[in-house]
């Protein structure tokens, strides 16, 4: 598999914070690749340190084999959303995008078209002619994603897109990216697991500066012979021990974290099964689970192949959340 | 460091954008405002008492008569100018007027104007006889007091280069579109082109009103020492821009960085001055800044001329390489 971006070894602090501490990864070409994290856990450092916004203190990093500390033979073909960077206030949009056009060689009319396009596919066309300290939240973010889209980058950086958007421009940016992966390799940072887990094909999770996981998403969310089962109501500790003595099963856990299921009177638990023995497989194991939870008189709501993303989440950065 | 990533359209496209910005963020008009009001002030204050002098001559005698009105604008500005230009202190002035109280009192009838002048001390000397003899004195006049304190106010423009928009991470839209140089040198010749044309507007608003209101001076010479006056003033910024820029680069705060542009400016002047009192080689310290040789703007010898001009370039220059070496390797 051909990558895209290669971290390599990648260490920064700011005084005595280290806020990356030996990072090491690889983006895999036109995949859609989400980086995870607590709060502080090095996300928005590392795409700056990518976009040489901030000077790393040890490692390399090549986008498109590029080393970044050559950043400016990547421009055009690499593209990012900070965070938390604002735009001239006082300037109206469609200036300011087209003086970026500008700069990447285009006429002022070729200029005009790109941002009215990219304006268009985040539904700003309208405000175009408004200055930025007239618009929404909402909308400046919308903005900030119109410019990482104009052109035609290989690679965009885009540091939590949907932070801030209402449920319907969350998903028409969502949709957006997955329209884009086709012609470019995107690199998500999200607050939002959910939208990650269904957005992308590849993830990364640092916490505290260190990358405690990475690959994509079915390896890390196909936990072996592990699945989650949410019930209508939660086991008593004799229904667990049934569960837990049926033949193939190691063990029956409830899911505790911030992340299980919390609706009133459900639970969640992970089922663990143990398959050494040659006459047992998964099928054998799980039909007797159901049953047994059926005779209970609980209803089974879901049963999940593997864990969540939210959960393996959970598990390696040791049950921070990231969701406020 | 790396020059040659430097390119012209880049440079010149953040440049002009820049000049532009600089309206629309308003310290650009701050700057236009606070730059005029100081401009205008000295001029009026200097062409007051000129107006009052010519109202009172046309009262006295039914017309006005330039030359004696030139006389007598020379004769109240030569000591001024030889403190500016530093050939006199404060004390010989004060000296030397008394002298010339002194002797008009003794012989009333032999103290023309011209006479006066030959109780200075040491003379005329050229440079002075330049200032106010061969150019529109008034304007001179004018023009040193531009000269002394448009530094400080430039800084109202200049300040804000880099620190704003790295406080509010806004240079990151531009750093993956074009190199560190381009966006450096292309906001300091923004700033550079809005200060010259702030310049312009300043000199030539006072040198219009100076024409048509007195008409003490032909048409001609006012317009070419005006010329000479715009050159002077808009050389003079870029030096002081330029370490504006070098402080914007090293903080973050627009508010700090201000601050640090108005002490640096005016802590050099006044530590070589107020420093000189108790120790002399205080003095050079003006020279941290180009306060040693810009009057030499207004040199009526073009070497001397140039040797400012090549000071004030040079001074532009180290200030830039120091605020590009930080600016390049600096986190944004």
């Amino acid at each position: 598999m051909k990558h895209v971006v290669s971290i390599e070894g990648i260490s920064k602090s700011f005084g005595r914070v280290q806020a990356l501490n030996d990072v090491s990864f690889e983006v895999p070409s036109n995949s859609i690749f989400g980086l995870l994290g607590p709060n502080g856990a090095g996300k928005t450092t590392l795409f700056s340190v990518v976009a040489d916004f901030l000077k790393a203190d040890a490692g390399t990093i090549e986008v498109l084999g590029i080393d970044t500390r050559t950043i400016s033979r990547l421009q055009g073909r690499l593209s990012i959303l900070p965070q938390d960077a604002q735009f001239q206030r006082n300037v109206p949009i469609l200036d300011q995008l087209v003086f970026f056009r500008l700069l990447a060689g285009r006429t002022k009319k070729q200029a005009r078209e790109e941002v009215v396009h990219s304006l268009e596919l985040v539904g700003l066309e309208s405000f175009a002619k408004r200055r930025v300290g007239s618009l929404s939240h909402g909308m400046v973010k919308r903005l900030g994603i119109a410019q990482a889209f104009l052109g035609h980058p290989e690679v965009i950086l885009l540091d939590e897109p949907t932070a801030g958007l209402d449920p319907a421009s969350a998903r028409q940016i969502r949709d957006l990216i997955k329209q884009l992966q086709d012609r470019a390799t995107i690199v998500v940072s999200s607050h939002n697991l959910g939208e990650i887990q269904e957005l992308c094909d590849h993830v990364a999770i640092l916490d505290h500066g260190k990358l405690v996981l990475a690959g994509s998403v079915d390896e890390i969310t196909r936990a072996d012979r592990e699945y989650s089962l949410c019930l209508s109501r939660p086991l008593q500790d004799s229904e667990l021990e049934q569960l837990n003595s049926i033949e193939g099963v190691r063990s029956v856990k409830p899911l505790s974290h911030a992340g299980a299921s919390q609706s009133e009177g459900s639970a969640e638990y992970l089922v663990t099964l143990d398959l050494s023995a040659d006459h047992i497989d998964q099928d054998t194991v799980i039909a007797p689970i159901l049953r047994s939870v059926l005779d209970m008189g609980i209803a089974p709501r879901k049963l999940a192949e593997g864990r969540s993303l939210e959960t393996q989440f959970l598990e390696v950065t040791g049950g921070q959340t990231d969701q406020a | 460091m790396n020059l040659k990533t430097l390119t012209i359209r880049h440079t010149r496209l953040i440049s002009l954008c820049w000049s532009r910005y600089a309206v629309r963020s308003g310290s650009g008009l701050v700057y236009l405002l606070i730059a005029l009001i100081f401009g205008l002030t000295v001029a009026h204050v200097l062409i007051t008492p000129v107006e009052q002098l010519i109202a009172e001559q046309k009262r006295a005698t039914g017309k006005m008569d330039p030359p004696l009105v030139r006389e007598a604008i020379s004769e109240i500005g030569q000591p001024v100018i030889q403190w500016v230009l530093g050939q006199k202190t404060l004390k010989e002035i004060m000296e030397n007027a008394a002298e010339r109280q002194r002797a008009m009192m003794n012989d009333p009838n032999n103290a023309s104007l011209a006479e006066n002048r030959r109780y200075d001390g040491s003379g005329f000397d050229t440079w002075v006889n330049f200032l106010i003899e061969k150019r529109p004195a008034l304007l001179s006049a004018i023009f040193l007091v531009l000269l002394f304190g448009m530094p400080f106010v430039v800084s109202f423009l200049a300040y804000n280069q880099i620190s704003g928009d790295n406080q509010s991470r806004g240079l990151r839209y531009l750093l993956l579109r074009t190199e560190r140089s381009n966006i450096y040198f292309g906001r300091f010749i923004g700033t550079v082109i809005f200060s010259t044309a702030v310049m312009a507007v300043i000199v030539a608003t006072i040198t219009f009103y100076l024409g048509m209101k007195t008409r003490i001076y032909p048409a001609p010479a006012l317009a070419g020492w005006a010329v000479c006056g715009f050159l002077a003033l808009s050389i003079l910024m870029v030096p002081y821009i330029a370490v504006c820029s070098l402080i914007s680069v090293s903080v973050d705060s627009p508010f700090l960085s201000l601050v640090l542009a108005k002490l640096t400016i005016a802590g050099v002047l006044f530590m070589a001055i107020l420093g000189s009192y108790a120790w002399k080689p205080a003095k050079y310290l003006m020279y941290a800044l180009p306060w040693g040789w810009q009057c030499n703007l207004l040199h009526p010898e073009p070497a001397h001329w140039l040797g400012a001009v090549v000071a004030c370039l040079a001074y532009a220059a180290v200030f830039l390489m120091l605020g590009y070496y930080r600016f390049e390797r600096r986190d944004l």
